[in-house]
């Protein structure tokens, strides 16, 4: 049968939670992105910087001598954009509403504040010994 | 993330970017502009025209690159940004530390 071949839902990637594994979250989503022309530039940039932001954090995190490690899941709705991270180590402690720090001049500190930013809703739980964070984003095609 | 500093005339230093400001690059961007402060280039310019994402650890790196450079009685400028890079800016409210400027010349004007 010819045809087109339908562009898969579902990305998956696994690593360390390591600083250069970042790269393979941000090559997922250009693989979701090349795959998904209807997908915007500012959907596709919103759910980038949220993830990274988790991310980075789990990363930032992960206690000394513990290798932590994450899988992501990103799935590609008609109105939505779903990212699931889940990773090994001790149960996150996440603020109830992440606030950027009150000293503009501070280094550190905006990264959960700019992912809930970003999206329309932020999920931590921790179950089955994993810390599971689920992002939303409504796309913009659903918005209008 | 490649980061090039040999564009240096006096004390104006413009540091040129390109690829990614994540975590990964924040440590070595700070260090870079450290030592150009530390020779004199106390008056920086950040040109991010080449750079396609910068997350919080970007961020935190220009910032403490701008207080590095404000500590030596210069200053640090940002130039060139892309669409993300002023979505990160705006939603951390930091676009009113960090300008944006057109270009690496208007930035560096007056200097």
């Amino acid at each position: 049968m010819a045809g087109e071949v339908p562009a898969p839902a579902e990305y998956t990637v696994s690593g360390l939670a390591v600083p250069e594994s970042i790269e393979l979250l941000h090559d997922v989503l250009a693989e979701a992105r090349a795959d998904h022309p209807s997908l915007s530039e500012g959907d596709m940039s919103m759910i980038e910087m949220a993830i990274i932001e988790i991310a980075g954090n789990v990363v930032q995190h992960a206690p000394p001598g513990l290798t932590v490690v994450y899988t992501f899941v990103l799935d590609v709705h008609d109105d939505r954009l779903v990212g699931v991270l889940s990773h090994s180590g001790p149960e996150v402690e996440v603020a109830d509403d992440p606030e950027m720090p009150d000293d503009l001049m501070a280094e550190s500190g905006r990264g959960l504040a700019l992912a809930e930013a970003a999206l329309d809703e932020l999920r931590h739980e921790f179950t089955d010994d994993q810390n599971v964070w689920t992002l939303v984003r409504r796309r913009e095609v659903a918005r209008a | 993330m490649e980061i090039d500093t040999s564009d240096v005339r006096g004390k104006v230093a413009v540091v040129r970017l390109d690829g990614r400001l994540n975590m990964v690059a924040a440590p070595r961007l700070k260090g870079a502009i450290e030592d150009l402060v530390d020779h004199g280039g106390t008056h920086v310019v950040v040109d991010l025209t080449a750079v396609t994402f910068m997350d919080s650890s970007g961020l935190g790196a220009l910032i403490a690159a701008l207080k590095k450079a404000r500590q030596a009685q210069g200053d640090l400028r940002i130039a060139g940004v892309n669409e993300q890079v002023a979505t990160v800016l705006k939603l951390t409210n930091l676009d009113r530390v960090l300008r944006p400027f057109e270009s690496v010349e208007a930035a560096a004007d007056g200097w």
